[in-house]
């Protein structure tokens, strides 16, 4: 059909069979549910001859470039950019905020108490000692992790301390009662039974 | 073993041990470095040895031992912008304040670096800033307003030194910026200069900051005059280089250190009346924060110079 249209595009462009099959009425359906993310994506109707052209708006035309421009802090913390949160990203994020917590020998300035509120703008580095610190201030390679929350589950020392914590708050909000009496699965079953009578 | 951060958190610095580790202070001028807080013996940051400074504990009983480092080499932390304009925190186990280095792959005075890989796969890498060591720093944790020095800001660095502190500002201004750093002792002018060679936005000179007219020719208009200079007439010192090189409506960052002008009032004295030399030579002090946990009786003072008046509204 495109010999009886006028070609506006290139003419010697090859013609590709599109590579989205099906109908017109199923691709228009499916580029609503695609989301805004996909930039590169068009669906068939929006191209023209198989080729993108931007919108004649100059408000739509803004609006397009404005999504392409990659989201950083701009020149004054020279474009660090946003990072895309990952629910591993995140958990190091809350171990942050929860940090006072972990060591009771250390004390932090108060940050927000927000737990659930992330950073936009932030990188995820190494710590490169220098050379002089070789023995002393330095993580064997059997000892680095690729996440904070590794590096603290690893961490021997801080390891007592926080089972202890957790046994705490455990016997503190355990419930009340006789715990011989209790039914600890199927195979005392019977015997607790008579051990109430 | 280093200490944890100072009683109940009252900074958000902490992290790095005292003094200057490294032989390359400034001559006779040396820090003595938090030396009883503890690190254990075999540490090679334990505060400055050599130095005959202040020295000695400063009434925190040694052995507060922690456990460990808590940013040590090959462990994880998040950066993030500072509040300031081209400063960059780091937060682990301990927090750090930490600039871009602008030569990736190269410390300057044997300090910590992070190193970032982008999701993009481009690397870049941030080095650990120790306010022990920089006034700036210091200055910075001590929560001043404003320090006037952000990316492409053009600044005279007076008292230069070795350029530790130097070539964390050339980091701050970035590739569009300017540092002219004026040191007058030519053994630590040898390391400036060294420091220089890799970084292109640092211009040392190695003259007498008492006679601006012998650098003037190198030194172009300026946004910000740092000077960390520890001389009995430093204000007059900061007024000339002004006079010759800051811009109107352009500030000033001065690090004043009690004992060098006047050891005999005391240190609260000293400020106010250097602060009253200031405003006779068209300064405009507008704060000032004490350098406390990290320096012994200084300031530093932050204001405008030659404010333009404010027009009134045409009735």
């Amino acid at each position: 059909m495109p010999e009886e249209k006028k070609i506006i595009g290139l003419t010697w462009e090859p013609k590709l069979p599109s590579l989205l099959l099906g109908k017109k009425s199923g691709s228009n359906d499916k580029s609503q549910n695609v989301p805004e993310t996909s930039l590169v994506y068009k669906s068939n109707s929006e191209l023209i001859d198989g080729l993108f052209v931007p919108p004649n708006d100059p408000k739509k035309v803004n609006k397009l470039l404005k999504k392409q421009v990659k989201d950083t802090t701009g020149k004054n913390w020279f474009d660090m950019p946003a990072p895309t949160l990952t629910p591993e990203l995140k958990k190091d994020l809350k171990l942050l905020k929860l940090r006072n917590v972990i060591d009771p020998k250390r004390h932090y300035k108060k940050g927000d108490s927000k737990l659930n509120t992330f950073p936009k703008y932030f990188q995820v580095g190494t710590v490169v000692e220098p050379v002089s610190e070789y023995f002393t201030s330095r993580l064997t390679k059997k000892e680095r992790k690729p996440t904070l929350a590794d590096e603290l589950l690893s961490d021997k020392s801080l390891k007592d301390y926080r089972k202890r914590k957790v046994r705490e708050i455990e016997a503190k909000n355990q419930p009340g009662g006789v715990d011989k009496w209790k039914i600890k699965g199927k195979a005392s079953w019977k015997r607790a039974k008579q051990r109430r009578h | 073993m280093r200490a944890p951060m100072r009683g109940g958190g009252g900074r958000g610095g902490g992290g790095f041990s005292g003094g200057r580790g490294d032989g390359s202070g400034r001559g006779g001028r040396g820090r003595g470095g938090f030396g009883g807080r503890g690190r254990g013996g075999a540490d090679m940051t334990r505060g400055g040895g050599r130095s005959g400074g202040r020295g000695g504990g400063r009434g925190r009983g040694g052995g507060r031992g922690g456990r460990g480092s808590g940013m040590k080499g090959g462990s994880k932390v998040v950066v993030e912008p500072h509040r300031h304009e081209g400063v960059f925190i780091a937060k682990g186990k301990e927090d750090a304040l930490c600039t871009k280095n602008m030569v990736p792959g190269e410390a300057v005075y044997n300090e910590k670096r992070i190193s970032v890989q982008n999701e993009d796969g481009t690397k870049v890498e941030y080095r650990v800033w120790n306010p022990f060591r920089s006034k700036l720093a210091a200055a910075v944790l001590g929560g001043v307003d404003n320090i006037w020095m952000k990316p492409g800001s053009k600044v005279l660095y007076l008292g230069a030194a070795s350029g530790t502190t130097v070539s964390h500002v050339s980091d701050l201004v970035g590739p569009g910026g300017v540092v002219y750093a004026v040191e007058f002792s030519h053994r630590s002018g040898r390391d400036l200069v060294n420091m220089a060679k890799k970084r292109t936005n640092v211009i040392p000179i190695i003259e007498d900051a008492r006679h601006p007219a012998k650098y003037r020719m190198l030194v172009g208009m300026v946004d910000v005059i740092f000077s960390d200079v520890a001389q009995p007439d430093q204000a007059r010192i900061l007024a000339l280089n002004a006079s010759y090189f800051l811009k109107a409506g352009g500030y000033f960052v001065i690090s004043i250190k009690a004992n060098c002008i006047d050891s005999t009032v005391p240190a609260e004295a000293v400020f106010a009346s250097e602060v009253k030399k200031l405003q006779a030579e068209q300064f405009k002090p507008m704060e000032q924060v004490t350098l406390e946990p990290f320096e012994r009786d200084h300031a530093c003072v932050v204001g405008a110079y030659r404010v333009p008046k404010k027009q009134k509204p045409a009735s």
